[in-house]
């Protein structure tokens, strides 16, 4: 902290000058700055900052709201670097003074193709980076908003998307694509981030031919897997873990008989190459729309008595899986919820056991968990020091129906569609587990309207954050799961906190459906006047 | 038996849905060959002059007609609709049809539609490559304004600004730079308590921080309780007088060049064709 408390004073007033964000600083992970979506390359979304702490943070006030306009829903995930905060919303990126919430600069691509969701920003060098909804990649002048190229990475007319925060790994911007519940082709791409050309794209679905193919029918080039949440990487092994989506048709899996490689899976790809050094497919021939879009968390730790690199994966399905990430084998699974009647259990080599019955029907098929997933996008937490996983999960069931009508790529059809009955509802629960068994410390359970899903963010004062489902951002002690401080932002929270530091002190912030927000520890405001401003010609 | 209510899909699917809809419903059809038509824009803007300026202002800045220039309203228009109002009028109102034949009406609606339409979409005619050489040469701009990682960062970058404003605009923000009557990029002096002085242009103020960036482009940021005084200029520290340092045609060049500078093609058939 002592370290980090001279870096922030020292750039009290100059907050940017000359400084370029490095791969090294990527590698070290989050401090003062924020620098990815997930805080470092391990997606441990764990702070060192241990200002607020669990014996003050009752004393959190808010220290800002942004309003960004037009914003229904918002997603992103802040980085801040320098005392500037980077925030998205569809087409359009703010900078933001990270101390006051005044906007510095914005970049709006008013004429994108396509508006949507977008999950936040990357920076490299003196770049940052976002993805429009229409498939292009934005490399912007961090300190002017300028916009330096764009890239385009994916045809909306093939029914792709674009939602995922890049991912910077050395000099590569990782981009996906989604789409997947309507018919397209997944593929993950790595464009220079120096000049935007595109370098290597690795393709979610073999084609014809293709190792891997022959657990497809015909929908080589519709079949979905999109990946539009962006992965991890270990550089060390210089490998990108990448989740890809379900297939196509989402709910009848008739024209699709197979396992349907690779949706479904966590790839593991070589940076330079892109070329796959092993899957796992957590879900085959899924026909429930449980993409495995869920963080893979990366930690070293002893596992039945040796240390080994793992992969912690809370997966859509129900089940939390323990994966060595040097060679995807599968080391352990329990489940995620207590909701779970598709899967037995998972088996010796990880494959679900399936109950028969359990596939959507033209009548409807009650199958839990429910079509939003045990847990979803909302990024989990690891906290070195009390060496729990923190992971939002939802305990919820819904009734499937399936259709099997010829499938149309590109037109809103997926295969069939979900009900839910009124006196089940569901449940979000906040979970700390014990990462290498799945067993659970403590959970906090939620009340409202089951619209929320917020993610969490560790840190090393002891504190986790997190959200409620009823528009609260909450403060829990990491140890326990108690409650020592609640704000309520007044609308949904579906996006994950994040912490960062600018002249020694220490905020917390979030995005809510419409505004972003930043909390600091109490300080009592000294009688002030502005300055004065002369006008001169 | 138990009450279900029935939805689409989750989250996902829905906004894919909901989004492939709208561009289904949004196909574009071929527009009439006078939109974007940069020769067909300034007949429009002649006949604009003499029949529709008087209420409505030489640039469309409004007077006792409605303003017709609004450069964040694109794809506000309708072709069709404008031109039924230029031509027949709306009844009950001040606004007179035009009543002329129907090729001038549409040269007018392709002026009033380049008024509000990004500059790409309705370039106006003009010598780009000559343009380029004013930006770069005569006009001294590119010390102070960016394209694409090239020239200054003093001034607003302008590698999109044709796909961001009308040429209309484009115009005014050179030969009147305080037009748009905001304290943005003027020059501004920050002394702090400390006696250190920070210089630069400024992004935002107001009685509790202060965003500069000075003129390698990086970025200053202070509190209140920081600077004792600030000294703020009072207008653009862009020169006032490039409707005199330029000929009428090398300004006509200089817009006709800022027009096609966009981080996209124009999507207007006659404009993309290299018109």
């Amino acid at each position: 902290m002592r370290v980090h408390r001279t870096l922030a004073l020292a750039l009290a007033i100059c907050a940017a000058a000359g400084a370029q964000v490095k791969d090294e600083d990527l590698r070290a992970g989050p401090g003062a700055n924020w620098l990815t979506y997930a805080g470092s390359y391990s997606g441990q979304r764990h702070s060192p900052l241990r200002q607020i702490t669990v014996a003050n943070a009752g004393s959190l006030v808010p220290k800002w709201t942004y309003h960004i306009p037009k914003a229904n829903g918002l997603r992103t995930s802040p980085i801040v670097y320098q005392g500037v905060m980077y925030v998205t919303d569809s087409n359009t990126m703010y900078a933001l003074d990270a101390r006051t919430g005044r906007q510095i600069w914005e970049y709006r691509d008013a004429r994108a193709k396509k508006s949507g969701v977008n999950r936040g920003a990357a920076i490299l060098g003196d770049k940052v980076y976002f993805v429009t909804a229409d498939v292009h990649l934005v490399a912007l002048d961090r300190r002017t908003g300028a916009v330096l190229w764009q890239t385009k990475y994916g045809d909306i007319d093939k029914g792709l998307f674009s939602t995922a925060a890049p991912l910077i790994a050395k000099d590569k911007v990782i981009v996906g694509v989604a789409g997947g519940d309507t018919g397209m082709r997944g593929y993950v791409a790595a464009i220079s981030a120096h000049t935007g050309e595109e370098r290597w794209r690795t393709y979610t679905i073999p084609a014809k031919g293709e190792p891997g193919s022959e657990t497809w029918s015909d929908l080589h080039d519709w079949g979905g897997a999109a990946t539009w949440l962006s992965g991890t990487f270990d550089p060390e092994l210089n490998l990108l873990y990448w989740p890809t989506g379900n297939p196509w048709p989402d709910f009848y899996g008739g024209n699709r008989a197979g396992d349907n490689l690779y949706s479904c899976s966590v790839l593991a790809l070589d940076l330079d190459t892109g070329k796959m050094k092993w899957y796992f497919q957590f879900t085959p021939h899924d026909t429930h729309d449980w993409d495995a879009q869920a963080w893979p968390v990366l930690v070293d730790l002893p596992y039945q008595g040796k240390p080994r690199k793992l992969m912690l994966y809370g997966n859509r399905n129900g089940f939390y899986y323990v994966l060595d990430r040097t060679n995807g084998q599968f080391l352990h699974a329990t489940q995620l919820v207590d909701n779970v009647d598709w899967a037995a259990g998972i088996d010796a080599k990880g494959r679900p056991v399936l109950v028969p019955g359990k596939d959507p029907t033209p009548g409807g098929t009650r199958a839990c968990p429910g079509v939003m997933g045990a847990t979803n996008w909302p990024s989990p937490s690891f906290n070195p020091a009390t060496g729990l996983l923190y992971i939002m999960t939802l305990e919820q069931c819904d009734v499937y129906t399936s259709s099997a009508k010829e499938p149309e790529p590109a037109k809103g059809f997926s295969g069939g569609g979900v009900g839910r009955s009124k006196e089940e509802p569901g449940q979000y629960v906040l979970r700390a587990l014990e990462p290498t068994t799945g067993k659970r410390v403590w959970e906090y359970r939620m009340n409202g309207p089951v619209t929320a899903w917020p993610g969490t963010v560790s840190t090393a004062g002891g504190v986790i954050f997190s959200a409620d489902d009823d528009g609260h951002l909450l403060a829990l002690d990491a140890r326990n799961g108690k409650v020592l401080w609640r704000y309520q932002l007044g609308e949904v929270i579906a996006a994950s906190p994040i912490t960062y530091a600018v002249d020694g002190k220490q905020y917390v912030s979030i995005a809510s459906a419409t505004a972003i927000w930043s909390f600091g520890l109490f300080e009592a405001q000294p009688p002030m006047s502005p300055p004065p401003v002369k006008v001169v010609r | 038996m138990r009450s279900l209510i029935w939805m689409r899909l989750a989250a996902g699917a829905s906004l894919a849905a909901g989004v492939l809809a709208a561009a289904d419903v949004h196909k574009p059809k071929a527009p009439h060959p006078a939109i974007g038509d940069p020769e067909a824009i300034e007949a429009g803007r002649q006949l604009f002059t003499s029949g529709c300026a008087g209420c409505h202002g030489l640039t469309g800045e409004g007077g006792r007609g409605p303003k017709l220039r609004d450069s964040g309203m694109w794809h506000s228009l309708d072709d069709e609709a404008l031109f039924k109002i230029i031509k027949f009028g709306i009844p009950n109102t001040e606004m007179p049809g035009s009543h002329q034949p129907d090729e001038k009406v549409w040269q007018t609606t392709a002026f009033v539609k380049a008024l509000g339409s990004p500059a790409i979409e309705a370039p106006p005619p003009g010598d780009i490559r000559h343009g380029e050489e004013i930006f770069w040469g005569k006009g001294g701009c590119g010390g102070c304004h960016g394209l694409r990682g090239k020239g200054g960062k003093a001034g607003p970058d302008l590698a999109n600004v044709g796909g961001m404003r009308s040429a209309g605009v484009i115009r005014e923000s050179i030969v009147d730079p305080d037009a748009d009557a905001t304290e943005a990029w003027r020059k501004v002096s920050l002394t702090l308590h400390d006696g250190s002085v920070r210089e630069g242009l400024l992004r935002n103020r107001n009685n509790f921080s202060v965003q500069i960036q000075d003129a390698k482009g990086e970025i200053h940021l202070a509190l209140a309780s920081q600077i004792k005084s600030i000294t703020l200029a009072k207008s653009s520290p862009m020169p006032g007088d490039y409707g005199k340092r330029l000929t009428r045609k090398e300004l006509d060049d200089l817009v006709a060049f800022l027009s096609r500078q966009s981080v996209r093609p124009a999507e207007s058939v006659l404009a993309s064709a290299g018109r």
